[in-house]
């Protein structure tokens, strides 16, 4: 029977899906409203939970034949590319993702018989991680930062067709190091600063010091206030980065302050 | 007067029996049975093994402690259970060979009123062609195991950066060593151990690292897998697995059974059939476990083991044991009070109770290799269920026979993991989870047989923290320190 589609804004695109465990007439019955509903509408690929229905099942269209794939894992994966896609659930949005070329299949049949498959074809690849990426419970604007994320959300409700590109998930180089590296800087003269004494400068030499430390002081708190703005920034647009937390960016602006008041103390009673 | 017989002093073992003194008081005996003479956090041991804690840091003599509680303690490895007593006397008792009080070697006869078998489990290097001989670990691989494995693993490892140090390309490889191994979670931690360790010593650029697992798919954990909740609903760890081992530039094979390990050299093989090879410089990969080989004696001297103990060498508790396959596993299957159907008098806990089946799909490759991830029971559920033990044990000495024994079914019970993922009081990193019920009731929870409600994970700085400071906390605790009763397990 043909079952309506799960499309955006219905949510329950997200429910990560179970394995199927009893492959008897319920299970059939799944696949021949899976394979009625992609004969209706036409379709190449169609994940289980497109139709409602939260089990680890998808069901890719071969020329005439349905072949269907019954909790399905990625055993292997390799060669990285950027596969330009359109997905059902957010109809008109096309997105680029990095996927693999070749994969390794391991699933079921209807039967409950394990199989295997190598896939090559990087068309066919790139769906098959598309749809298995639905099964637990993310889709692909997973794969983009927030903000294309947000541009896409808005254009949706406005009914605009978006395409997107996005080839990182994940910098390698975030700029908020920057803010991180002069600050360290700062604090490395500090440190200089309080051996000053142990050379035999002058008096105006070592005024000049302690102006320093007055100056390098405020200029790090000026940095770490600017530093963990900018990182919620940065937290926001690359949500899936873990040093992005704002656990890991408390722990470096506390650790900096801390160092700094303990230089600013000592200078005042070493140099000032 | 009543004696408790503990045999194994783990997280486990040490519980049960410090709960079980202190509730017994003064008037009945609690002898705890261990071969080893210290105590260890074992969650702590992939710190020893990155060199960031020593073993004296995760390691206490367990002497002066059962001395203060006031427990017999013998260091002494249990040998064989003799539940009918022997001819002429009904009293059941255990037989130990001493490892430690200037005994070395002795064998002597412990009777008991109750039992708790928490041994722990064998280490069992020997499954693996290479890996090691029986409970001993090969020459080829590290592991981090117990505490001196970990203390290896680390002199090992700094070699290795020691040569990408000066310009060497080395390879390491962290993971499970068998098709049928657990305890995903600490390769997991020491990968990533490995992998800020290598960053703070400036040689990641030369290091390849690479994980190799049983897992059907990465995040699976030995429970199917977690989820965490995002917006109304939940995704799976598979997601974050997979982005963060891609963020660290970590590359993982899974699905796979280690077949063989040699110097330098793995050979595995696939869930598709597929076989293949991998080198390294260094490789920690974790043992599949087994039952530790206790015997069971009938009266007359006769074999019983397979009596008391499931195949694999765990003690068969009140589990369902012929559940079946897959699709009829459920959640009731799982034990409930720990206690052996045939000898009412004997109970099991931590890792020593055989479980029913798997949590994680059962697979195997198409030559009929099994590689599935088998239950893990890690810290928190082994010390509820040590403490639950402990209780029915008292009431049944304290009310009488008919006492109600006290239950903690794993597939009613949480667990909070918080799994390291680099160690730093400023650039730690550890992911904190939390996963009700350990074991899916699908039957309760429809789906994913999981409460999402009190489904959590996070990775972040904070999660280091919860992670140090637990290590500090358990170690207080297990000490029997001023108020140890009020540390959760």
């Amino acid at each position: 029977m043909v079952q309506p589609l799960v499309i955006y804004p219905d949510e329950r695109v997200n429910i990560a899906c179970t394995d199927v465990r009893a492959f008897n007439e319920t299970l059939e019955n799944v696949l021949e409203d899976m394979i009625d509903t992609m004969k209706e509408h036409n379709l190449e690929a169609l994940s289980a939970i497109q139709i409602a229905y939260p089990y680890n099942i998808i069901v890719i269209k071969n020329g005439d034949s349905y072949n269907e794939y019954i909790n399905p894992r990625i055993l292997t994966s390799s060669g990285k590319f950027n596969s330009t896609e359109k997905t059902l659930y957010y109809p008109n949005v096309e997105v680029t993702v990095p996927r693999y070329e070749n994969i390794k299949l391991i699933y079921e049949n209807r039967k409950g018989e394990a199989q295997h498959e190598d896939i090559k074809d990087r068309k066919l690849s790139a769906t098959i991680q598309r749809k298995i990426d639905y099964l637990f419970g993310g889709n692909f604007l997973d794969k983009v930062d927030k903000k294309t994320r947000e541009n896409i959300l808005e254009n949706l409700a406005k009914d605009n067709p978006i395409s997107a590109t996005m080839d990182s998930v994940c910098p390698t180089f975030s700029k908020k190091d920057y803010f991180v590296s002069f600050t360290d800087k700062l604090l490395f003269f500090m440190g200089i600063s309080l051996l000053m004494p142990l050379f035999n400068i002058s008096k105006e030499g070592l005024a000049n010091w302690f102006t320093y430390d007055k100056f390098a002081f405020p200029a790090i708190i000026f940095l770490m206030i600017g530093f963990f703005f900018y990182a919620q920034y940065e937290a926001k647009k690359y949500r899936q980065c873990s040093s992005c937390q704002i656990g890991n960016n408390i722990g470096v602006i506390v650790k900096r302050i801390t160092v700094a008041i303990l230089f600013t103390v000592a200078s005042y009673f070493i140099l000032g | 007067m009543a004696r408790l017989v503990v045999m194994g002093g783990g997280v486990s073992g040490h519980t049960a029996a410090t709960f079980a003194k202190k509730w017994l008081g003064k008037k009945h005996e609690v002898v705890v049975v261990t071969p080893n003479s210290q105590w260890n956090w074992i969650p702590s041991n992939i710190w020893v093994g990155v060199g960031q804690m020593q073993k004296e840091d995760v390691v206490f003599p367990l002497a002066p402690v059962y001395e203060k509680a006031g427990i017999d303690y013998r260091q002494a490895k249990a040998v064989s259970i003799h539940p009918e007593g022997k001819e002429g006397d009904d009293t059941p008792f255990i037989t130990i060979e001493y490892t430690g009080q200037n005994k070395e070697g002795q064998t002597d006869e412990i009777t008991y009123d109750y039992l708790i078998n928490a041994t722990g489990p064998k280490l069992n290097f020997g499954a693996t062609p290479g890996l090691g001989e029986g409970s001993n670990i090969g020459k080829h691989t590290v592991s981090v195991c117990t505490a001196d494995h970990a203390t290896h693993a680390n002199e090992e490892l700094r070699k290795v950066f020691d040569r990408a140090k000066a310009g060497e390309k080395q390879k390491i490889i962290v993971g499970t060593g068998h098709g049928m191994c657990t305890c995903q979670g600490a390769a997991f931690e020491y990968i990533f151990n490995i992998e800020h360790e290598a960053n703070k010593a400036g040689v990641r650029d030369n290091l390849e690292i690479k994980w190799i697992s049983n897992e059907s798919f990465l995040g699976d954990f030995g429970i199917g897998g977690l989820h965490m909740k995002r917006g109304g609903y939940a995704a799976s760890s598979r997601l974050f697995a997979e982005s963060l081992y891609s963020e660290r530039n970590i590359p993982w094979i899974i699905g796979a059974h280690v077949s063989k390990v040699e110097a330098g050299k793995l050979e595995y093989e696939l869930l598709d059939g597929s076989t293949g090879e991998e080198t390294f410089d260094f490789a920690m990969l974790i043992p599949p476990f087994s039952g530790v080989g206790l015997k069971a004696i009938a009266k007359d001297g006769s074999d019983m083991t397979d009596v008391l103990f499931a195949p694999n060498g765990f003690l068969k508790v009140d589990a369902k044991y012929d559940a079946g396959a897959y699709e009829n596993w459920k959640a009731s299957d799982w034990p409930r009070t720990y206690q052996n159907p045939t000898y009412k008098n004997i109970f099991a806990c931590g890792i020593a109770f055989a479980p029913p089946h798997g949590i994680s799909k059962p697979m195997s490759s198409p030559n009929g290799t099994p590689i599935t991830p088998t239950p893990p029971r890690t810290g928190m559920p082994s010390g509820i269920i040590g403490k639950a033990v402990a209780h029915s044990i008292c009431d049944l000495i304290n009310k009488g026979e008919n006492a109600k024994l006290h239950e903690a079914s794993m597939a009613e019970m949480g667990a909070a993991c918080v799994a390291s993922a680099g160690k730093g009081l400023t650039d730690g990193t550890a992911a904190a989870l939390t996963v009700y019920p350990v074991v899916p009731d699908f039957e309760k929870y429809p789906g994913l047989g999981r409460d999402l409600d009190y489904t959590f994970g996070e990775i972040g700085l904070a999660g280091h923290w919860i992670k140090h400071i637990l290590h500090h906390l358990f170690i207080y605790k297990a000490k029997l320190n001023p108020g140890w009763t009020l540390i959760p397990e």
